[in-house]
């Protein structure tokens, strides 16, 4: 790189020798004495001064440009302040908002005349007009939330989820299932709306029986005709199914004979302790829309055991009480190991 | 010259410094206490909500507000019709339910939620802690610590399916099974009614009324009466009976107040076999049919 003018970049200490050199050939005359005879030393001393003086250049702060930058930091940091204010302060409106809409709504309930009601919006829409210019926009926000709440509720409580589908043309229903607090399967049904309502495809296992369930039904009318029952049966099954499951992990001194996909038949072998002997249960669900079952019957090499005061009580306890919950008192009493 | 301005700048450089360190702690504790809200999952704002949020704090241009408005109010609207569709297919109405985020981490969501509503006329307020896991792709999702209220002063049979649900948890029965129940009543409070206007109906033309419903049309309870035999009543019992499985009946039943003396002039078992009769009515004609009859009877109606 030529340079005219010397080289005002300090950055680059490479360009150290570059200045050497300019300077050297702009005070030739001082430099001839002092390198006339001079040893090397002299031109490195003077070389090396040169790298200093490049170097504490560069490491000076830049003070104008270096206020400006921190006056740029902290207006960002000021903007990003009021930012995270806003929203929190916006945020605690809607909670306000959302939480006298929630107080409303439940006092509409015990309200019973419209006239009351009418009042206190009239009020209110007194009080808007006073609040600031976004009060309207904060009220259809909290509202918002309010219907997400609500749709999230009804899905929450085992809703039928109906879904439009096919700009009209179609229907969508999810049927949830749950026992004992415990969510299960989800299963689906797809409907068409015209000609007439018919269900076009499903996810129901092949043992319920939805196809009898629908032509029993008044679903064209109303559709709950059809989804009430078919909702027993599906949880229902799902009661037993999950029954049979918890059998399985909580009481593995019980081994489980036999038990069918619609889980309406069980067997179950239990031990007597201390003779030993075992003791065959049947459980027999024949109503699909129960988690409990309509006959129990005991077989036993024993034939007086079956007879005995405190196996007719487990018997009884067996039809009244889910069978793994039975199951632990069974225990309890000593009646099986 | 260079000196005097270092001196300067050094001062205006400390004091910048010292505001920014100030600023900086300010914004990490606000962006904490965001961080807080956001996990409140109801205030967990996108889509054109998060666009109405930026506009209400500043960040948007005002003339932005009517398209941000009319945006939002379109999406409230579909809401609205939404929820019109559920509670119509649910059969049940909730005016209101509240969450509360217990906790909230990557793999677990704990909920408190308080849902109140109405289904017909029974009132009904569910309180429930909904926990969240994530397990692979799924996630499981259970109830526990549930507390149902009912103004039940007038459901002594709903009581012990009450408390039992309570203990099991199971939420969704309870809803299921409320349902049933509401609409069982509701047939009651149809037939009742139909009857009362009926018979004020046959008033007009020849007979007396005999139907009377003395607890109101949700009550279990229509007498039959006419007036000529002021002794003799006859009350249809309708009770809907909810076992603790969650299992709705509607049992009907016939009984008879007749005083002794004109038991005693009708030896046959016509009056006192009423009861039995009743119940075989039930079996062949079904609960309006068989009610219809009685009222005949007791109207003393020549039309039949």
């Amino acid at each position: 790189m030529v340079t005219q003018t010397p080289p005002k970049s300090k950055k680059n200490p490479q360009l150290v020798l570059d200045i050497f050199i300019w300077e050297a050939t702009q005070n030739k005359e001082k430099d001839l004495r002092s390198m006339d005879g001079a040893s090397t030393k002299g031109v490195l001393s003077h070389l090396s001064l040169l790298e200093v003086q490049a170097r504490s250049r560069k490491t000076q702060p830049r003070q104008p440009s270096r206020v400006k930058e921190l006056k740029a930091k902290a207006e960002a940091l000021m903007t990003q302040r009021d930012q995270l204010k806003a929203e929190i302060e916006t945020h605690k409106s809607l909670q306000k908002l959302r939480a006298s809409m929630d107080k409303q709504c439940t006092h509409e309930e015990e309200e019973e005349e419209e006239e009351e009601e009418e009042e206190e919006e009239e009020e209110e829409e007194e009080e808007m007009a006073e609040d600031s210019e976004n009060s309207q926009l904060l009220r259809l926000m909290a509202r918002h939330t309010q219907l997400k709440d609500l749709l999230h509720a009804h899905d929450i409580i085992g809703g039928y989820n109906v879904i439009k589908t096919r700009k009209g043309k179609g229907l969508c229903v999810s049927l949830t299932t749950a026992y004992n607090g415990v969510y299960l399967e989800n299963y689906n049904l797809e409907m068409d709306l015209k000609p007439t309502l018919r269900i076009s495809r499903d996810n129901i296992p092949p043992f319920i029986p939805l196809k009898s369930l629908a032509e029993q039904s008044n679903m064209e009318t109303d559709i709950r005709t059809l989804l009430d029952p078919l909702s027993q049966h599906l949880n229902a099954f799902a009661g037993r199914k999950q029954q049979l499951k918890l059998v399985k992990e909580l009481h593995k001194s019980v081994q489980v004979m036999e038990s069918n996909a619609l889980c309406s038949l069980l067997v179950l072998m239990f031990t007597v302790p201390r003779e030993k002997t075992a003791v065959l249960c049947s459980l027999e669900y024949t109503d699909h829309t129960r988690c409990l079952p309509t006959r129990v019957h005991f077989e036993c090499e024993d034939k007086g055991l079956p007879d005995s005061p405190e196996w007719k009580k487990n018997g009884s306890l067996l039809m009244e009480t889910p069978v793994h919950k039975a199951l632990i008192t069974m225990k309890k009493m000593g009646d099986i190991v | 010259m260079m000196e005097k301005m270092s001196e300067e700048n050094i001062e205006d450089v400390r004091v910048l410094e010292a505001q920014i360190e100030h600023l900086q702690a300010e914004v990490a504790a606000l962006q904490r206490q965001q961080q807080d809200n956001h996990k409140d999952i109801t205030f967990h704002l996108r889509g054109h909500m998060q666009d109405a949020m930026s506009y209400v704090c500043g960040q948007k241009q005002a003339g932005e507000k009517e398209k941000v408005l009319s945006k939002l109010t379109e999406e409230v609207e579909e809401l609205e019709e939404d929820l019109k569709r559920q509670t119509q297919m649910n059969g049940i109405s909730l005016n209101s339910c509240t969450t509360k985020t217990l906790q909230s981490s990557g793999r677990q969501l704990v909920q408190q939620l308080c849902v109140s509503g109405h289904c017909s006329e029974l009132v009904f307020q569910v309180e429930f802690q909904l926990s969240e896991v994530k397990k692979g792709q799924r996630s499981e999702r259970t109830i526990s610590d549930l507390n149902v209220v009912m103004d039940t002063s007038d459901l002594q049979n709903f009581s012990s399916f009450l408390s039992g649900v309570e203990e099991s948890r199971d939420l969704l029965l309870f809803f299921r099974t409320l349902r049933t129940f509401s609409d069982r009543c509701d047939d009651r409070r149809r037939t009742f009614q139909h009857f009362q206007v009926y018979s004020g109906q046959m008033t007009i033309e020849k007979y007396p009324s005999v139907v009377s419903l003395p607890g109101g049309c949700r009550s279990a309870v229509m007498t039959l009466n006419h007036p000529e035999l002021p002794g003799c009543v006859l009350f249809v019992h309708w009770s809907v009976e909810v076992s603790r499985e969650g299992r709705v009946t509607p049992k009907i039943e016939l009984l008879t107040k007749i005083p002794e003396k004109a038991l005693q002039l009708f030896p046959s078992q016509a009056v006192s076999g009423a009861a039995e009769a009743f119940q075989s009515l039930l079996r062949i004609l079904g609960p309006e049919a068989a009610v219809e009859s009685v009222i005949m009877a007791v109207s003393l109606s020549q039309d039949t």
